[in-house]
């Protein structure tokens, strides 16, 4: 309300008032300590069926069902040589911009060939690597902060997004990722915003035919890195295949 | 948006014509459910999952004063403008003040039924602003000047043909095929980037309002909506104040619940929780962000009797459920939110006067209410709207009083079951010949469409009954 004129504010305050005068009429008088309590009982939610027993797996399938595709690399050394194969089979050149994450900064980014220009994407950047938070076993999605170590139009602007994964930062439901988002924000701060990420953009807007690219990146791309068995990959893959 | 509902039978009629858009709904009313059951049955106990979410919100709106506080005011304290506006007007005028400080000419928008609700576009056009939508959908009947027909699919009606030859008019891109959905969607895909990386200020909608945070959610899968929140330099959310959920975890509840019964998805590509303007390690962002929180009749709504129908959560489940809509298409419920929730919310945002034909459009198939993830017993709300719709004398005296005599009846079961013994007879006696009935007296729309069998001997069901009852007390 900081330009608008007196008039205005009086009739945004009175708006206001007359709103928390009308629901405080409808309430029961409650303490704050009350509600919280009443709040807390109430529980979370039950998360849905896991795709798989194994957490790790079940991450991989269904980043596989949001029609993402995923590798492992057991390595940042190796993460540096998927992502350089990766580039170089889609854009035939090795450019990549990423966010000024202190961990993008350290990978051995010579070794694969790759420049990354660090900073924020802009139109017309073919890829853009980000280091995700979170991963969820559950909806198969990456977790992002926006800031300087991953701009939010890095996630919408390229049109291949790139996300590593720490085999650790993978959890098995969304309540653990907030959980793990909490945790993680304490000495940083509450960031501007938090993107869930689950798929390449897409729209079913024409003919409720599903297209991918709709206005962000038409591909999306999931390393996970740390030491997980191939077979945790061929068996997400095959739940894909037989659904 | 002009309201129309009042001439529901003739829209309806005119729509149930239209082949082409009869047999696109059809296939909605087919798939769209199949993804809702396969989703939800993948999920394990999603039905748990709807308990859950009431029992959250009827604790949210039992303090919802208290939540909406905290919200407020950890939204300031994140640095956003919070404005509390009563009615369309009032937030269209919002909307238009703020833009008008920043001298902005170019608006780009997510999708938002809110603003559709209050008739944003219509007054910042007016007023010289260059607005366009960027959903997909939105945008397709956007350039096509219509409304949307349904809530989630704005543009489902319309066929890839009609889209193409749209496209062809309005962008001036020479000569092209475009005759695959796929180059339909890249065409709008390079037209709208241009649009996002010009706009001055940015407006979304909100899926739900996180009080601990002072955070809105935003659910979508093309993105459109987090390109409007981070690239222009002011973002302006567009909601309703009774979006509010006391935690992030809630929120999570509400998506596992809107995705699935959306579109069959475990989560959407992009839900993103945005809290207030650009921060000090940001390099992008906007500068500036402006919260709008609407009532437009949502407290009367609150204090009725109708309240439940404020848990809606926007997914689309009761309209692809509801052999009415997909007969008859969106456009013919006359205003933004059609289908069941249509009918219950449309009276309730206007008044019952304007709208009263809808809560007629409905069967008491119960579909709706199975499905609705929000556990909203609509066909309860519309025969209650219905109810009132004769209280107030809306209806025409010959249906008041053909219902007031049937009541009467009812409630005088000898007498009811001696007539409509009697009328069985007669019609038996009558119908002996050929078997059935090609008209009847009263029931013109209904002979109009087929024969009407006549009822053998045995008279009434209550009397086949008792006679079995007599002949071996068994249950048959
Ligand atoms: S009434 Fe229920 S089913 Fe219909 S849109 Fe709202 S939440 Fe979905």
């Amino acid at each position: 309300m900081l330009r608008a004129d007196a008039g205005e504010v009086n009739v945004a305050e009175s708006v206001r008032a007359r709103l928390f005068a009308r629901l405080r009429e409808q309430e029961a008088s409650s303490e704050p300590e009350q509600i919280a309590r009443a709040l807390a009982a109430l529980g979370h939610a039950q998360p849905a069926r896991a795709a798989h027993a194994d957490m790790h797996t079940a991450f991989l399938a269904n980043v596989l069902a949001n029609k993402g595709t995923v590798e492992l690399a057991r390595d940042r050394g190796a993460a540096v040589q998927a992502i350089a194969r990766y580039l170089y089979q889609r854009f035939r050149t090795h450019k990549l911009v990423a966010g000024n994450d202190p961990r993008l900064a350290a990978m051995p980014w010579r070794d694969g060939g790759v420049l990354p220009r660090f900073g924020a994407a802009e139109n017309g950047d073919s890829a853009a690597l980000s280091y995700a938070r979170v991963g969820v076993a559950e909806t198969g999605a990456i977790v992002t902060f926006t800031g300087r170590a991953n701009p939010g139009r890095n996630n919408l602007l390229p049109e291949d997004h790139l996300v590593l994964i720490n085999r650790e930062d993978v959890v098995a439901t969304l309540e653990d990722a907030w959980a793990r988002i909490r945790r993680d924000t304490v000495a940083s701060g509450w960031p501007r915003g938090i993107q869930f990420i689950a798929g390449p953009s897409s729209t079913a807007d024409v003919e409720a035919q599903l297209v991918m690219g709709a206005h962000g990146p038409r591909r999306w791309h999931v390393i996970l890195v740390g030491d997980t068995p191939a077979e945790a990959l061929e068996q997400a893959s095959e739940g894909i295949a037989g659904a | 948006m002009k309201l129309a509902s009042n001439e529901f039978l003739q829209a309806a009629s005119a729509a149930l014509q239209e082949q082409d858009k009869a047999q696109r709904r059809t296939i909605i009313g087919q798939f769209l459910p199949l993804a809702r059951d396969a989703a939800a049955s993948a999920y394990g106990d999603f039905d748990g999952l709807r308990a859950h979410m009431k029992r959250v919100r009827r604790h949210t709106t039992a303090h919802l004063s208290h939540y909406l506080e905290q919200f407020e005011e950890a939204a300031v304290q994140h640095g956003n403008q919070v404005h509390f506006v009563a009615n369309a007007e009032q937030l269209n005028s919002k909307v238009l003040s703020i833009c008008q400080a920043h001298s902005a000419r170019r608006v780009a928008k997510g999708k938002s039924m809110v603003t559709e609700e209050t008739g944003l576009n219509e007054l910042l056009l007016k007023a010289g602003l260059d607005v366009l939508e960027t959903d997909l959908g939105e945008y397709i009947i956007q350039q096509a000047g219509e409304t949307p027909s349904h809530i989630v699919g704005p543009a489902l009606h319309k066929s890839l043909a009609e889209i193409r030859q749209l496209f062809l008019d309005k962008h001036k891109l020479g000569d092209r095929d475009l005759d695959t959905v796929s180059e339909v969607v890249e065409e709008a895909r390079s037209v709208l980037r241009e649009k996002f990386l010009a706009a001055d200020v940015g407006i979304i909608g909100a899926n739900a309002l996180i009080a601990e945070h002072g955070t809105s959610m935003l659910v979508t899968n093309e993105g459109n909506g987090d390109l409007c929140a981070n690239l222009p330099p002011v973002l302006i959310v567009c909601t309703t104040f009774e979006r509010i959920l006391p935690r992030a975890e809630d929120a999570m509840a509400l998506q596992r619940l809107l995705v699935r019964s959306a579109t069959g998805q475990p989560q959407t590509c992009y839900t993103s929780f945005y809290t207030g303007p650009r921060r000090e390690d940001d390099v992008d962002g906007p500068l500036e962000t402006h919260i709008i929180l609407l009532d437009n009749k949502r407290s009367d709504i609150l204090a009725s009797d109708y309240s439940e129908m404020l848990d809606c959560i926007r997914c689309g489940a009761c309209l692809n459920h509801c052999p009415i809509y997909i007969g008859v298409g969106g456009h013919a419920y006359g205003w933004v939110y059609p289908g069941p929730m249509g009918s219950v919310l449309t009276p309730l945002l206007n008044s019952l006067e304007q709208a009263h034909q809808l809560p007629n459009a409905c069967t008491s198939c119960g579909r709706c209410a199975e499905v609705c993830p929000a556990n909203i017993p609509l066909p309860d709300l519309l025969r209650d709207l219905r109810q009132d719709e004769s209280v107030q004398q809306l209806k025409p005296a010959r249906w008041r009083n053909g219902l007031r005599l049937h009541a009467w009846l009812l409630r005088h079961p000898a007498l009811y079951q001696s007539l409509t013994g009697w009328a069985m007879s007669v019609l038996g006696l009558l119908g002996k010949r050929r078997g059935t009935f090609r008209r009847l007296p009263f029931a013109g729309s209904w002979t109009g469409q087929r024969d009407f069998p006549a009822p053998e001997g045995g008279g009434t069901f209550m009397r086949q009954y008792a006679a079995r009852r007599r002949r071996g007390g068994k249950r048959g």
